[in-house]
């Protein structure tokens, strides 16, 4: 791994190489350039995911041209994918170094990043919604329990705006969730649900399921369960894999063919 | 093309999140929670998500200003903190030291709270020292 | 791209157990006497829907947030009674 990061740093396959260095027995993210070549012998997994393609946009966004490599787990290249069909990225001038998902204790657990379960109390289980609980699973509960539930998660928010920050693959330079006329930006108890919602369907075609956002929520919201949701229905509705599938997404503008009926009222 | 990821501590409460600094060409673009820091664990507030914005920002204050005529004037360190220490002085003596209270933040170390309660009883003599989080 | 946005947001809403509130139709300048069923027919369903279990929710919070400790009661009073429970 080290060593294949050097030959592209010195045969100018790559500029910089994004990837994880241990600073004080933290993980970090790290830029590996060529002009400090001994650092690369550092270059380490981590058990701890940064957005690193977040990174690598806004580098692009000041360099345009510039030649990245980087480390990728599955979710890294599903965020990678997303960015290079949203024009975020040029994929000539990225280059990734394929590793296995995140190092975990569970690898069964998780359908496509092997996340470890959150835990979750008794208290949250019986009036809120279970973290590690399956989308489907959601369809048992009755029309007025499943919105007393995800009420209760969503009032808890405190609209730091984590989920977003961290998002590998929010990118507008004008946020809806920052905007007056669209939502209720200004008292601090977030618009609730209208917030989430807004941003739930803002990640219709975009979600790529890598969990960062329910991990970086501090009022520990399933998030992750709800874009679930949307990924399935994109699934459902428009039978595009988000992150996989190389055409654009169903919600782009241009290229756009309808086959779909609206529902009878 | 200069790009660092630079481990700090948020300076806006006295919790002290752990969180990464974005520095791309010598600029802050991006403010990152530490997931490995045992404080926050990759949690962080509105507030430690928008630290760069602070510290980018054209309000920032880089200089003290001493109000002279009812204007702001740039000054030096030594030339402030002269002029404060004067200042103190002719109102102590004037008044008293019971005149002078001390304000402390939450945004500081404990030592430096710690510093200021010293400097308000030892130096100035009075007990009128007060902190954010009491009110 | 309206039907998609659409049929993907019904979709969504009931996950959260708000179906049927929300209906998407075409219809013409030209066609009056459509306009006058669709609007009777959506106001029907919506009438017999209820009223919109949003609001309470929205009213529970702006007590809350003007200080009223309504909220908080109740909710130490569910805890406790799931404690006695």
């Amino acid at each position: 791994m080290n060593s294949k990061v050097k030959t592209w740093l010195e045969d100018g396959t790559i500029d910089v190489f994004l990837g994880y260095k241990e600073i004080d027995h933290h993980p970090l993210p790290h830029c590996f350039t060529r002009e400090r070549p001994d650092e690369v012998k550092d270059l380490v997994l981590s058990p701890a995911r940064y957005p690193l393609e977040k990174i690598a946009t806004h580098m692009v966004a000041l360099e345009p041209g510039i030649k990245i490599g980087m480390l990728a787990r599955d979710c890294n290249g599903r965020a990678l994918n997303v960015l290079y069909l949203w024009n975020q990225l040029d994929p000539d001038n990225v280059n990734t170094l394929d590793v296995n998902c995140c190092p975990s204790r569970l690898k069964e657990h998780g359908d496509c990043s092997y996340l470890e379960p959150e835990t979750v109390g008794a208290y949250k289980k019986q009036v809120g919604v279970d973290n590690n609980q399956r989308v489907e699973d959601m369809e048992d509960y009755g029309q007025t329990e499943r919105l007393d539930r995800w009420m209760y998660e969503f009032q808890k928010c405190i609209k730091c705006y984590g989920c977003r920050n961290i998002c590998p693959v929010c990118f507008c330079k004008e946020c809806s969730l920052e905007h007056n006329e669209l939502i209720g930006t200004g008292p601090l108890l977030p618009d609730v649900p209208v917030f989430h919602m807004v941003r739930a369907v803002h990640m219709a075609g975009r979600c790529i399921d890598c969990g960062l956002c329910e991990a970086a929520c501090p009022m520990d919201i399933p998030l992750r369960l709800l874009y679930q949701k949307v990924n399935q229905i994109v699934i459902d509705l428009f039978n595009y894999e988000t992150g996989t599938s190389v055409e654009q997404s169903p919600f782009s503008m241009l290229g756009d063919t309808v086959t779909l009926k609206p529902k009878p009222i | 093309m200069e790009c660092k990821l630079v481990p700090s501590v948020c300076s806006y409460c006295g919790t002290g999140c752990g969180i990464l600094f974005e520095v791309i060409n010598g600029k802050i673009v991006s403010t990152l929670p530490m997931k490995t820091h045992p404080v926050n664990e990759g949690k962080l507030c509105i507030k430690g998500w928008n630290l760069h914005e602070h510290i980018n920002s054209f309000m920032r204050l880089k200089q003290p200003l001493v109000k002279t005529f009812g204007r702001f004037i740039k000054t030096d360190w030594d030339e402030a903190i002269q002029l404060t220490a004067e200042r103190f002085r002719e109102i102590i003596e004037k008044y008293g030291p019971d005149s002078i209270g001390v304000l402390v933040s939450a945004k500081m170390t404990n030592e430096e709270n710690y510093l200021a309660q010293k400097f308000a009883r030892a130096v100035i003599g009075t007990n009128n020292v007060d902190h954010c989080a009491r009110l | 791209m309206t039907v998609k946005r659409i049929t993907f947001l019904q979709e969504l809403l009931s996950l959260l157990g708000l179906e049927g509130r929300l209906g998407l139709s075409w219809i013409s300048s030209a066609e009056a006497q459509k306009f006058v069923q669709v609007v009777t027919d959506f106001t029907e369903k919506i009438k017999s829907l209820g009223p919109n279990p949003l609001l309470a929710f929205s009213e529970k919070r702006k007590a809350a947030a003007v200080g009223l400790l309504s909220l908080g009661k109740e909710i130490v009073y569910e805890q406790q009674s799931q404690n006695l429970a």
